[in-house]
């Protein structure tokens, strides 16, 4: 066990080299994220990633985003993909809807992360009511595995749609170890979200 | 005797002559090329044996073997390991070890064993002439991906070339058309008929047009003449000189269509599911279309549905709510249906009608993964 973790995270970690434009996230205050009216507060110290997956979003990690990676979505509107377009032409992504359900929200991520990803094994494993940023929402986790990493990765995001934009924060993690460390930390900064 | 235009010398030679080249089974490497070549391919092949990506199912795999086998013979067949891929692209591999992979894309697009075979023996041709050899040398590339679903999605390559599957290997178009014809060779000798390769091709420009059409892109009608990459033949002509090549060979043979349903039939499903995520509505739509040929079993009704669902348009929810009840009258087994023409009636603002089906669907499955949240969308 412990060898396949020391092999599993060397094979991370060659794969994360550190990145510049990278920035302290200060515990206990208040900040807005991901270039929108989303705050959260989180109990303690993250890394926010010089490197937005799309304009309205901004990941935040501890030891690399290959190991824990909370992702935040500012409003999406109508008619934008959640993130940058890796193909636009050959492989364009899905679209947020604003007619979008609650329950149409997981599965326009796994459709975006099978399509940018390149992979089918992406599943959403579970899908419940929940509050996010003071309105009605979702709580959902997934789990997914990219072919060139094969490290199988767990998921838990909250979402809602609020005047016809998506909220949402995601948090990502291997299964084996990360995603259980920091699992709390995650919910603790998806609780604070307010709007 | 007048020969084709499209056909090379070494075609009607093969398909004239009917007699497929003397094999050398147990074939090991020569030369520092050769065998650094099938080093790495050694290599791709330990990791694809611990891969999540390969399906294995023994039933599945034994099938697919079956159709390879029939198709090259059976002392070709002896030097090959194939491993079934979920990769919902059209896509098989040949590496010069003998490592072939069949991805399920390509199992979700063919209608009968022969038509597989025609694919399986294109590649096993390959490996015969040791096309890969040439390839290494001059330039280390992607190979048959390329040639197979650079009509389908030209881009993919770049990450699955780089990807823990492997290197591939690059074919010159001269190679492509010898594998081609080679493999129409192992068709005309097998159970399968010759016909069977051309249909494959013509299916794919079509689904190809159909995607492209869906994205409000202009069908480019010059593919099919001057070629997508230079290097291969093209489509068109592939399916022109299959076409003439298979109506030389005049066998008849039996392309085993029903048995290939049954026993794809546990799997498509999954196929099917993995084929409509890939937000490609035109061209999944013209597939669907195609296997539903002979009819449309609630299977594909409930995979039209979901794809009309996921489209979303006011209109694609009306006929989805249609497939969906289509799906159900027919006897579609799983609850999901009930489940999708919830949702489906939701979005279309019929609320009391779609809270009923998502009741159904909660009756049915009360432990869903899903089941709170459609609980809270009908109140419950
Ligand atoms: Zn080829």
């Amino acid at each position: 066990m412990v060898r396949i973790m020391g092999a599993m995270i060397a094979l991370l970690m060659t794969a994360l080299p550190v990145q510049a434009g990278n920035s302290l996230i200060a515990p206990g205050a208040k900040i807005l994220v991901a270039k929108s009216t989303l705050a959260v507060t989180p109990a303690s110290e993250w890394n926010k990633l010089g490197a937005r997956p799309g304009r309205n979003s901004e990941s935040w990690t501890l030891d690399g985003d290959g190991l824990n990676e909370i992702t935040f979505y500012g409003g999406i509107p109508d008619g934008r993909t959640l993130f940058r377009e890796v193909d636009k032409r050959n492989r364009p992504l899905p679209k947020v809807s604003g007619t979008m359900l609650i329950t149409d929200i997981p599965a326009l991520l796994e459709s975006s992360y099978r399509i940018a990803l390149n992979t089918p094994l992406m599943s959403i494993e579970s899908v419940e009511p929940a509050r996010f940023a003071g309105a009605a929402g979702v709580r959902f986790t997934y789990s997914y595995t990219r072919p060139d990493s094969e490290v199988r990765r767990l998921g838990e995001a909250r979402a809602a749609m609020i005047g016809g934009l998506l909220y949402m924060t995601t948090y990502e993690a291997p299964a084996l170890y990360y995603f259980a460390r920091d699992l709390t930390a995650f919910r603790q900064i998806a609780d604070s979200a307010a709007l | 005797m007048r020969r084709p235009a499209a056909l090379s010398g070494i075609a009607f030679a093969l398909i004239a002559a009917a007699p497929l080249p003397p094999y050398t089974p147990a074939y090991e490497p020569t030369g520092v090329d050769e065998r650094g070549m099938w080093m790495q391919a050694d290599e791709a092949e330990r990791q694809m044996r611990d891969s999540p990506f390969v399906l294995r199912d023994p039933a599945l795999n034994a099938y697919v073997r079956g159709i390879l086998c029939r198709t090259v013979g059976q002392d070709r067949c002896q030097s090959t390991r194939l491993y079934i891929q979920r990769l919902p692209i059209f896509n098989a591999t040949m590496y010069p070890n003998g490592m072939m992979t069949v991805w399920s894309g390509l199992l979700l697009r063919v209608r009968n064993e022969a038509e597989l075979g025609a694919v399986l023996g294109h590649e096993f041709g390959h490996f015969e002439q040791r096309h890969s050899l040439e390839g290494f040398k001059r330039a280390r590339g992607l190979g048959d991906l390329l040639t197979w679903t650079a009509l389908l999605s030209p881009t993919l390559y770049s990450s699955m070339a780089t990807s823990a599957i492997g290197g591939f290997y690059s074919f010159s178009r001269g190679q492509e058309t010898e594998a081609d014809l080679l493999g129409l060779a192992y068709l005309a000798q097998s159970p399968y008929p010759a016909a069977s390769a051309a249909p494959v091709w013509e299916r794919l420009m079509a689904e190809a047009d159909a995607t492209a059409a869906g994205r409000k892109r202009k069908v480019k009608a010059h593919r099919y003449s001057a070629g997508f990459f230079a290097s291969h033949p093209t489509e068109l002509t592939r399916a022109t000189y299959l076409r003439d090549a298979a109506a030389k060979a005049n066998d008849p043979g039996y392309p085993a269509a029903a048995a290939y349903r049954a026993a794809l039939a546990p799997f498509i499903g999954d196929f099917l599911t993995d084929q409509i995520k890939l937000n490609d509505f035109g061209g999944t739509d013209y597939l669907l279309g195609q296997l539903a040929a002979d009819g449309w079993t609630p299977d594909l009704l409930y995979a039209r549905a979901e794809l009309y669902r996921q489209r979303g348009n006011p209109r694609d929810l009306v006929s989805a709510a249609q497939f969906y009840q289509q799906a159900i009258d027919g006897g579609f087994a799983g609850a999901e249906a009930q489940r999708g023409l919830g949702l489906s009636l939701l979005r279309s603002q019929q609320l009391d009608a779609g809270k009923e089906a998502l009741r159904r669907y909660l009756d049915a499955t009360p432990a869903a993964p899903d089941a709170a949240m459609i609980g809270a969308l009908v109140g419950q």
